[in-house]
């Protein structure tokens, strides 16, 4: 019997850096009333026991392995809006420069599901009923263990891209961007004309634009006059907090279950790599080999 | 000589795994053109493998690893003539005869785009890293400009590697659709991305011209003429091949070179991971990268680890997302936050977000930039900004926002923090000038300044008359304006409608000034006034207003105006050319100030006459109380008396040299009372040092100042020595041809003859300058030590425009030589021997020995080793000969300036010698044109002469041989090593290189040996006599007719000035 809500797919560990939108998620699971069922289905998939997860299309197939030796064949999937649907959805969308603006440097906007009221729609599932599943185990039960070890990994998988939620919805992420585009494009015309009518359009003071282009000319073929930079002069280290390992944060991979340090063992290696090459490439950059002496 | 290129071979071929870089070098020589049909031609002038791989062993740059290669590369080429054969309708019959140019050659205006093989060596990643790591710095005369760029990027690699500005990541390969495990930059910091950009606009483009070549199927298959074009265009898309500028190209080649790096000492170690990362750090630590996945994980981790990135930082493309804060002009108005898109490429170019949305194919043009999915950059770029400036967000619940007010407290928070973390992952952030970090929004002061009322501005320890106030963001601020502001609590203040902010240190730093105000003397305002961003007592100094008499001082001091002339003073024979009148002015300028001067003029633009009639000037004013001591090198020592008795007569100029020179200090202060110059040389200086250490000169004057370029040197010692006994500030003059500014290492021991306050002590001077300049190429550095320096030096080239126009397009220069001791006795003798042989000799048969005579005195003149018909040149070779050891120390400055000469000697013997002496001192190749060439031989000397770029500098002519016909107009400098009777056959010779196409003034230099025959020549030469006259008609047959009594005084050593 697991008295705690389950927060993350691999446990209480990371509680609070993960995503509001993998939180939400995780809430939908927790809400199964068949808490037994559920415990059974959190250590299915921590002990490794779902072999894949593949999004493909508009339907995820997993595969879990149970009880038989052929593993279990799941699928599961969301009920997609029609495309009378999307084209509210998208007007929304592209009616509030917020939105495509997190959307694009890859976060999920908290406020997203206002862009799908409008359709009476949703983008999260709003309970576990919304969620449609399939699997090939005899348990008459849905969702089954099988199923709900897969939810609780999909958590991990949303992290990796919040584009995957409109796909279960039925547009990929490059439709739902060029659709966004079109359709601002349109309201930004109708916006203009109607503002012509009433002021002319604010006249920016942009100065006219000097061209830079770059001649071709032989003269560039071969001189290279330039002086080596003044911070490339002496070469010194920065402090490891700097450097790409560290301020990269936690990679956005679905963890494996099984292998719960995995990501921090990982990030580890790295950063330790950063500073034994930092220290080398200053030694070598105060100091350069001459290439006679370069014998291996 | 050959010249080393590099040139990238991308991994995006067909053909190639991974990508290499292309060593390759050539060399000109005579080529017919090439035609391009259907096959790019071998390069003409490219080395082969083989040939590549021996020059590379014999100058030590052999990589260690290498593999041949050979690729096709596209570069700029002549085509000499388009034929057209009207007979065939087939286009493809074109033939385009052509020649690739070569790097350093001149630019015709005419030059197409041409293919071309080569052969060369391809190193891997890891191997170019570690090569390049090992070439120098700053140029090198084996290495291309390119290889420089090359060198920089290694060392870019190596900065970002110590930053640990990278992350791993999993890309796919575009034509493979197989991934690999790559250690990729991580360019998020603003100033790595101008870097980026720098390196995009200064690539050279012969670093990345390689095109994709595959044999072309039309080749080798039978398909019909008609379909070759076809073909062609197919595989074989050359001719339409332009590499450009690109930055992505850029980042290609920096990932290649730091993954290599990185990858190479990485050791993976899988405990703890999780099958997916396992595999992953396997993959980053092996040698290709290669990722055995199944394709739903590989996108998985592509898109993972790409996402992982982007976190930080925004992906390289044409332009960013732009930020500019706009203050009101009200204090109570609310502040304005714009949206823009801005290039990359260039800062200035930007374009407002109201344009970004309403282009409507989602393609924007910012000036000649394309930039794709404008509004997607510009909304990422917004997206960023709501993680780090979340209060932007109510400005974007409209579809298309241009930007969003904000509160004086919001701006405040961008300034201060948010700007530069906004700035680090790839967004634009632009600030009121007066708040943005740079110098001028610090608080700091504005100067006035004169002279006071009495002074000249000749002391530079003299106190000025200044006023100062404060001044932050270009708006100046009283005292009690200041008070009032840094009461307000708020941190942005708007002062007379500029905002500023003031920092905590500013009060303080301000108190400090006010309490204890400084004085300004007139060394100081020279400094703050040399460059930008100075500071006085911590505060930055914006802006130093000098009244009209500090001014005209000042700008005097910082060459920003042209001295003074001073006209041709009284008692100068002839007349100073318009520059030279200006040299004069600067002399004396700096003389005013007791400051030392370096006159560093050109070679043949007259140095020793600026400085004979700047002494002139100096006693015309009663200034030259006591002697000036000159010290030359022993080879000009007669020139210099020379020149005097002939321009300046009235000084009175004595030579210590030779064996009856003074030793006694007594007689030697009593010989000095009445002279105005001593003229010594270097060794005797050193040798006479206790006798000269006792004088107290008016001052020292070095000519050729660049022999005490040695501070421990036994000259530079004996000079420092006899310059610390004087008291009261000596005249201190150096003279140079060399361009010295450039040569760090000589400049200190110049400068601590001349100013020795001015670079410190050599310890000081080698960590601050040489170290960073020679090892580093550091041009901070360079720069700084330059503004340093610059007061002292004057140096005007012939090619400049102010003295071009007052040259004469032929100059004859005359170096007057004595002889070595060796020279003259040699000389002596033979004239004893041969006068006694003569006499006993009966006229019909003396015709011959007479000649015989003439010719063998001309040799000895030139050098022992010739009279005495030596093969080889000894280890004393140099020695033996004064004439050698001047032309030498002209060659030097020559070659030191990159200029070409052709040196004419009758003698072919003294040819070959002087060949083999001066390829082993200059260690190149010179070429010696003689009777003996062959046809073939003479037109590749010519033909490299005058074409090849990086030909020869050294022409050395038989006077026979090469003295007519030729066209050697490259050359700026004639050398006449020996005299001919007839000047005639002299200006022929002169013409090679003083005739039509010849776009230099040419220096003609013409070696006279001071009593000798050589100079009886001259002047019977000049003097135009009636012997003269004959000589000119008849050759050398007239000497013949000379009686002994004649012909001995011809011929004797006028022993005048030749004691030892």
């Amino acid at each position: 019997m697991i008295n705690n809500e389950i927060t993350t797919a691999i446990g209480t560990e990371g509680l609070g850096e993960q995503s509001w939108w993998v939180q939400q998620w995780m809430e939908l699971i927790n809400s199964y009333r068949y808490k037994k069922r559920l415990g059974r289905a959190w250590n299915y998939a921590r002990e490794g026991n779902v072999m894949s997860i593949r999004f493909e299309g508009r339907r995820i197939h997993a595969r879990v392995q149970g009880t038989e030796q052929q593993p279990y064949k799941i699928k599961v999937w969301l009920d997609v809006l029609e495309d009378e649907d999307w084209k509210y959805v998208i007007d929304a969308l592209a009616r509030k420069a917020k939105w495509s603006a997190q959307l694009l440097a890859g976060e999920m906007p908290i406020d997203i599901e206002k862009a799908f009221a409008t359709t009476g729609k949703r983008l999260f599932p709003f309970n576990l009923q919304e969620i449609k599943s399939e699997c090939t185990c005899p348990d008459k039960a849905n969702p089954c263990k099988h199923i709900s070890a897969v939810y609780f990994l999909m958590g991990e998988q949303f992290k990796e891209d919040p584009f995957i939620l409109f796909q279960l919805r039925g547009r990929d992420k490059n439709k739902l961007l060029s659709d966004i585009a079109k359709r601002r494009i349109l309201i930004n015309k109708e916006d203009l004309d109607t503002t012509k009518t009433l002021q002319k359009q604010p006249n920016q003071n942009n100065k006219e634009i000097v061209s830079t282009s770059l001649m071709n000319s032989p003269d560039h073929w071969w001189s290279y006059k330039a002086n080596l930079d003044d911070d490339l002069v002496v070469i010194t280290t920065a402090p490891e907090e700097t450097a790409g390992p560290s301020i990269a944060g936690e990679l956005p991979l679905a963890k494996d279950p099984k292998f719960p340090k995995s990501h921090k063992t990982f990030i580890k290696n790295l950063i330790s790599h950063s500073q034994n090459q930092a220290q080398k490439a200053m030694l070598e950059a105060m100091s350069p080999k001459k290439i006679s002496e370069n014998i291996e | 000589m050959s010249l080393l290129h590099a040139t990238w071979l991308s991994k995006n071929w067909p053909n190639s795994n991974c990508p290499v870089l292309f060593l390759w070098a050539d060399q000109w020589k005579v080529a017919t053109p090439a035609n391009y049909q259907f096959e790019p031609s071998c390069h003409p002038y490219a080395l082969t493998n083989k040939e590549l791989k021996n020059w590379l062993s014999s100058k030590e740059l052999l990589p260690q690893k290498l593999a041949d290669q050979s690729a096709c590369l596209t570069l700029p080429s002549k085509v000499l003539k388009a034929k057209i054969d009207h007979d065939h309708q087939n286009s493809t019959n074109k033939a385009y005869p052509s020649l690739p140019l070569q790097a350093e050659e001149l630019i015709s205006n005419k030059y197409e785009w041409w293919p071309w093989k080569i052969e060369g060596i391809a190193l891997t990643s890891l191997e170019a890293s570690r090569w390049l790591a090992q070439l120098p710095l700053n140029n090198d005369s084996n290495l291309g400009e390119e290889l420089l760029w090359w060198t920089h990027l290694q060392r870019w690699s190596l900065n970002l590697i110590a930053h640990g500005l990278w992350l791993p990541q999993v890309k796919l390969n575009t034509f493979k659709t197989s991934q690999r495990a790559r250690w990729v930059p991580l360019l998020n910091q603003e100033n790595e991305r101008k870097r980026l950009e720098e390196f995009t606009k200064r690539m050279p483009l012969v670093t990345n011209c390689a095109v994709p070549w595959k044999t072309s199927k039309a080749e080798t298959s039978t398909a019909k003429n008609s379909n070759k074009s076809e073909e062609l265009s197919i595989y074989n898309p050359l001719a339409s091949f332009r590499p450009r500028h690109n930055r992505l190209e850029v980042m290609e080649i920096l990932e290649e070179i730091l993954d290599a790096q990185l990858r190479n000492e990485f050791k993976p170690n899988d405990e703890d991971l999780d099958p997916l990362l396992a595999q992953w750090q396997e993959a980053l630590g092996s040698e290709n990268g290669s990722l055995d996945l199944d394709i739903e994980d590989t996108k998985r981790l592509v898109k993972a680890t790409r996402s992982w990135k982007e976190g930080l930082s925004t992906k390289v493309r044409a332009a960013k997302t732009c930020l500019q804060l706009i203050a009101p002009v009200n204090n109570d108005d609310p502040w304005q936050l714009e949206f823009l898109l801005q290039a990359e490429a260039d800062d200035a170019l930007k374009v407002s977000a109201c344009k970004v949305w309403a282009s409507d194919s989602n393609e924007l043009k910012i000036g000649n930039i394309k930039i794709e999915e404008a509004s997607e950059i510009l909304l990422e770029g917004l997206g960023r900004t709501l993680k780090y400036f979340p209060v932007i967000e109510r400005g974007l619940e409209i579809p298309t926002p241009t930007g969003v007010k904000l509160s004086p407290a919001e701006a405040f928070v961008l300034i201060k923090t948010a700007a530069a973390k906004l700035r680090d992952c790839g967004v634009g952030v632009i600030l009121p000038k007066s708040l943005s970090k740079g110098l001028a929004s610090r608080l700091g002061i504005t100067i006035t300044a004169e002279l006071k009322e009495n002074s000249q501005g000749t002391m530079l320890r003299e106190k000025l008359q200044w006023n100062w106030e404060f001044m932050i963001g270009g708006i100046k601020l009283t005292i009690q304006e200041l008070a009032r502001l840094s009461n307000k609590k708020s941190p942005l203040l708007n002062h007379k409608g500029t905002w500023i902010e003031l920092r905590p240190n500013d009060k303080k730093n301000t108190e400090e000034f006010i309490a204890n105000p400084p004085e300004l003397s007139l060394n100081e305002a020279l400094q703050l006034t040399a460059t930008e961003g100075n500071t006085l007592k911590k505060l930055p100094v914006h802006h130093f207003a000098a009244g009209p008499r500090l001014k005209n001082v000042l700008e005097q001091y910082h060459h920003q105006k042209k001295p003074e002339a001073i006209a041709t003073p009284e008692g100068f024979i002839g007349k100073l050319r318009p520059y030279q009148q200006l040299g004069l002015g600067w002399l004396a300028f700096l003389n005013r100030f007791n400051q030392g001067a370096c006159l560093a003029d050109d070679m043949g633009l007259g140095k020793t006459i600026q400085l004979l009639a700047f002494i002139q000037h100096l006693k015309n004013l009663n200034e030259l109380s006591k002697p000036l001591l000159l010290i030359a090198p022993t080879s000009v020592l007669t020139n210099w008396k020379r020149e005097a008795s002939k321009f300046t007569p009235e000084l009175c100029l004595m030579e210590h040299y030779g064996s009856k020179r003074c030793s006694d200090q007594k007689k030697f202060r009593e010989e000095l009372r009445t002279i105005d110059i001593l003229l010594t040389s270097y060794g005797l200086l050193y040798r006479d040092n206790e006798l000269f250490k006792e004088i107290n000169w008016h001052g020292i004057v070095i000519d050729e100042a660049q022999t005490i370029k040695n501070p421990k040197s036994k000259q530079s010692l004996a000079i420092r020595n006899i310059s610390q006994n004087l008291t009261s500030n000596p005249l201190k003059i150096a003279l140079t041809g060399t361009p010295i500014e450039n040569r760090v290492s000589e400049i200190w021991a110049m400068m601590n003859f001349l100013n020795p306050k001015v670079l410190g002590d050599e310890n000081f001077f080698n960590q601050r300058y040489k170290l960073p300049i020679e090892h580093y190429g550091d041009i901070s550095s360079m720069n700084d030590l330059k503004i340093r320096v610059n007061p002292f030096i004057l140096r005007r080239i012939k090619t400049d425009k102010s003295i071009i126009s007052d040259l004469p397009k032929k100059i004859e220069l005359i170096e007057w030589i004595n002889l070595s001791k060796e020279q003259q006795k040699l000389y002596n003798q033979t004239v004893e021997k041969s006068l006694t042989e003569l006499n006993a000799t009966s006229p019909n048969l003396r015709h011959g020995k007479t000649l015989g005579l003439l010719t063998r005195l001309k040799q000895i003149c030139n050098h022992p080793a010739l009279a005495l018909k030596e093969k080889h040149i000894d280890t004393d070779f140099f020695k033996r000969s004064t004439k050698l050891q001047r032309l030498e120390e002209i060659l030097d400055e020559v070659i030191a300036s990159n200029e070409r000469a052709l040196l004419f000697t009758q003698f072919s013997e003294w040819g070959s010698l002087l060949q083999q002496y001066l390829e082993r001192k200059y260690a190149c190749e010179i070429f010696f044109l003689h009777g003996g060439t062959s046809k073939n031989n003479r037109q590749i000397m010519i033909d490299r002469f005058q074409e090849d770029p990086r030909g020869p500098n050294l022409f050395l002519l038989s006077l026979k041989a090469g003295g007519l016909g030729l066209n050697l107009t490259r050359a700026s400098h004639v050398f006449h090593i020996d005299r001919w009777w007839n000047p005639a056959v002299e200006n022929q010779a002169t013409d090679r290189a003083y005739r039509i196409g010849q776009t230099k003034s040419v220096m003609v230099h013409k070696f006279i040996i001071k009593g000798s025959i050589e100079e009886k020549i001259h002047q019977m030469i000049i003097k135009k006599s009636k012997l003269a006259e004959d000589i000119v008609g008849s050759g050398e047959n007239w000497l013949s007719t000379l009686n002994i009594e004649d012909l001995r005084k011809l011929i004797v050593l006028d022993n005048n000035h030749n004691e030892f």
